[in-house]
């Protein structure tokens, strides 16, 4: 059997494409999987039945990944603002310091934390897939994963930003981290002025994921995710 | 550069660098067998069936044709199902009539099969 797609399924997200939106519609129980959520099933339910994989495992892993977002990553960036100790540990050894904070790198990877400054602007993409600090962070949103920012990211990073409506002056460097399977990114944005007397909680609340990709800095107006 | 040698020196993945449209800023909430998915592509990981380069080598290994038609997780259990054929912990036969069985638990025809 050759795995190929014989029925139009309508989740598309073409990575040669143009992207799009994907509305999708409400999933039943009743309702007929499609091709691929078959494969899926039937791969997992023969694994299990040949003992490869344990029958909870599946299930332990999800409530894993819902428990991994963005307020994690933020956490850590508070942390690093208002304790220069922790910040030294945090840029040295970013894992270590994660752990510090009792979030575990349940995917084995090591993450690097790259800290921005008056002086140097950091980005992080995944060329060639969608390598993303997902202890931290959770799972990337599908911009990152598609061709435009992949592409683009690592050739024209100022006109990446500008998109995003970031504008870097000219005498700022930016360094883009391209991301592998074993060694993550994750950006130290800097602290925005104003947030002086800020607990770490509500520093915290400032900091978004778009924030620690790197596209967008934080400021005190724009807490609160795009998408 | 030549057309071909383009073809020679980038595997479909290997797009970094390369011109391509302005961003749009795109999400979705994962459906619920994606997520699965993504759950199991970290479980053979954890078990070292199938570690992360692997992965991603077996998506590129289904070519550009399938990587540009198929979604992310398509491509994932696609390339899982290859993987596990290559590694000889699955035979394609038997993964085809599980999923004869898989579809059969609803009232009509197995989709594309």
């Amino acid at each position: 059997m050759a795995v190929q797609s014989q029925t139009p399924n309508p989740d598309h997200n073409h990575d040669n494409d143009h992207e799009h939106e994907h509305p999708h519609a409400e999933i039943s129980q009743s309702e007929r999987p499609g091709y691929y959520d078959i494969m899926e099933t039937a791969i997992r339910e023969l694994l299990v039945e040949r003992k490869l994989i344990g029958a909870d495992e599946i299930r332990r892993q999800i409530e894993v990944l819902d428990s991994r977002t963005p307020a994690l990553g933020a956490k850590v960036v508070a942390r690093a603002w208002r304790d220069a100790e922790f910040r030294a540990r945090l840029l040295a050894n970013g894992r270590a310091a994660c752990e510090e904070l009792g979030i575990s790198f349940y995917d084995d990877t090591q993450l690097i934390v790259l800290e921005n400054t008056e002086k140097v602007h950091n980005l992080i993409v995944c060329t060639l897939c969608s390598c993303y600090p997902r202890p931290v962070l959770g799972l990337p949103p599908d911009w990152y994963k598609l061709k435009p920012y992949r592409a683009r990211a690592v050739s024209e990073p100022r006109a990446v930003l500008a998109e995003f409506g970031t504008i870097i002056p000219d005498d700022v460097e930016i360094r883009v981290s391209d991301s592998t399977a074993v060694v993550r990114y994750l950006v130290l944005p800097k602290r925005p002025d104003g947030a002086e007397d800020y607990s770490e909680e509500q520093l915290a609340g400032l900091v978004t994921r778009d924030a620690m990709i790197g596209v967008i800095p934080v400021s005190i107006e724009a807490g609160g995710p795009p998408l | 550069m030549s057309q071909s040698q383009n073809l020679l020196t980038r595997l479909p993945n290997d797009i970094g660098g390369l011109p391509a449209e302005p961003i749009a800023r795109v999400d979705h909430a994962l459906e619920p067998w994606e997520k699965r998915c993504h759950a199991l592509a970290d479980v053979l990981d954890f078990h070292k069936i199938i570690n992360t380069e692997e992965k991603r080598r077996g998506v590129e290994a289904l070519g550009a044709e399938m990587v540009a038609k198929l979604s992310y997780y398509e491509r994932w259990i696609a390339a899982f199902a290859n993987i596990l054929f290559q590694k000889g912990l699955l035979a394609p036969t038997d993964l085809a009539r599980k999923m004869d069985e898989v579809a059969a638990r609803w009232p009509t025809d197995p989709a594309g099969q």
